[in-house]
């Protein structure tokens, strides 16, 4: 079981951030960051707590995606990361899809996203690290654990405050 | 078997209310006189994943207040657990109950597990350590407690007070204050022997499954993040503190959103 919780207020701070338009980006891209937290042997607990924004100088021209981010975005990511390593700091590339229901990943999303993998656990071995995609009703989240080199898709994902969302693979709300 | 039209009555709450209210895990620490009355709520309103602490059994001296204790549980000795196990699967058959019958401290991670907890303990001690722990692990937190005043003329009074992650904590609202912790403390933390009664259990722990319903389900379209209601048993009325109503600041300086996940030891 793998879980990821998001406050409320840092869930509306992604929204508002990716919801805005780029000069000539298709959409925008984010990072979130997170801790670790114990809930048993069989289960795992991201807890998201700092986002952050992609500034519009550190996108990149390209018409073959939604959204390109260039090197210099990838190395705050992971000055970041670096810098949480002993915290165990995860880190999630986030992005939204526009539609209504549970996110899938999109080729381009499975052909992009997963080889920054690799890269995060390298930097932060014990943290878990993955990509987060919003739509507009719901939320999906592949995780990589630490040491593991495939995927698992989240459990679910909890926004806590209020109000709360819980959003549940197989779920639709 | 719940059958179809169990929550017709509740439809209000949303389409898709009870499933929400189903998916959700409950935690309640203490059992006693309004842990009692909050399982019994949680349950008739369909909440089906709970986490429950008490180590406890039922005495005689508990039945004037704990809902659904007997007679029959006080000679036997039942844990409180039970009590409360019965009701949730007298309403919920199918529902999932992990029960503890420890200290949470002694067990934590279940209860890290939960996206909603009700303290119902006794000491403010142990209720800043519920809200530390809430706050951790990104939990939301909804505290009950009531007190009598005096014996010559008592005054009953209690509160609710919900407190969730990034927003005001029990000390921005004024509820825990150095002061008091540090009397409790001179005391070596026990809160003693306080008085108590169903009734006043009864209005604090309706109160808080209502402010829960509404965090899970949003029904009402403007779910509080942070609530503090004060209760005056001897007027019989609930009302928002006066600390809510001259509050400008929606954050917390308490709690950083930073602090959380588990403490790391870091080598130096």
């Amino acid at each position: 079981m793998i879980e990821l919780r998001i406050p409320r207020s840092l869930f509306q701070e992604m929204i508002d951030d990716l919801e805005r338009t780029h000069p000539f980006a298709m959409e925008r891209v984010g990072f979130v960051y997170g801790k670790m937290g114990s809930i048993g042997s069989d289960a795992t607990l991201a807890l998201l707590c700092r986002y952050h924004h992609i500034p519009d100088d550190q996108y990149l021209e390209d018409d073959t995606v939604g959204a390109r981010i260039g090197e210099a975005a990838m190395s705050q990511a992971m000055r970041d990361l670096y810098d949480g390593h002993s915290h165990r700091l995860c880190i999630f590339h986030v992005h939204i899809h526009g539609n209504h229901g549970e996110p899938r990943m999109s080729r381009t999303d499975s052909r992009e996203l997963p080889p920054m993998m690799p890269g995060f656990q390298s930097t932060s071995r014990n943290g878990a690290h993955g990509i987060l995609i919003l739509s507009a009703d719901h939320a999906a989240a592949w995780v990589w654990l630490p040491k593991e080199k495939e995927s698992r898709r989240a459990t679910r994902i909890v926004v806590v405050g209020a109000p709360m969302e819980i959003f549940e693979g197989g779920k639709t709300w | 078997m719940v059958t179809p039209d169990r929550f017709e009555r509740q439809s209000f709450l949303g389409w898709n209310a009870q499933e929400q209210i189903a998916t959700c895990i409950v935690g309640v620490v203490g059992l006693g006189g309004g842990g009692s009355h909050i399982i019994q709520q949680l349950a008739h309103i369909g909440f089906k994943r709970y986490v429950i602490y008490d180590d406890d059994t039922v005495e005689d001296s508990n039945l004037n207040r704990l809902v659904g204790g007997t007679t029959v549980d006080e000679k036997s000795h039942s844990p409180k657990l039970l009590i409360a196990r019965r009701t949730i699967f007298g309403l919920q058959s199918d529902a999932e109950v992990e029960g503890l019958s420890v200290k949470w401290q002694e067990q934590p991670e279940p209860l890290r597990r939960c996206h909603l907890v009700f303290g119902c303990v006794d000491s403010y001690r142990g209720r800043q350590e519920l809200e530390i722990a809430m706050r951790r692990y990104l939990i939301n937190y909804i505290d009950i407690g009531m007190d009598v005043h005096g014996t010559d003329a008592p005054l009953i009074s209690g509160q609710v007070i919900l407190s969730t992650p990034g927003g005001p904590c029990m000390k921005c609202l004024g509820f825990l204050t150095d002061e008091k912790l540090q009397e409790e403390a001179m005391k070596y933390g026990k809160a003693g022997s306080r008085p108590q009664v169903v009734w006043p259990n009864g209005v604090l722990a309706s109160s808080a499954v209502g402010l829960a319903v509404e965090l899970v389900t949003n029904w009402t379209r403007r779910a509080r993040a942070y609530e503090y209601l004060v209760y005056d048993g001897n007027k019989g009325v609930v009302n928002q503190s006066i600390t809510m109503r001259n509050r400008t600041q929606h954050n917390c300086p308490h709690f950083s959103l930073n602090d959380v996940g588990d403490p790391v030891f870091l080598e130096i």
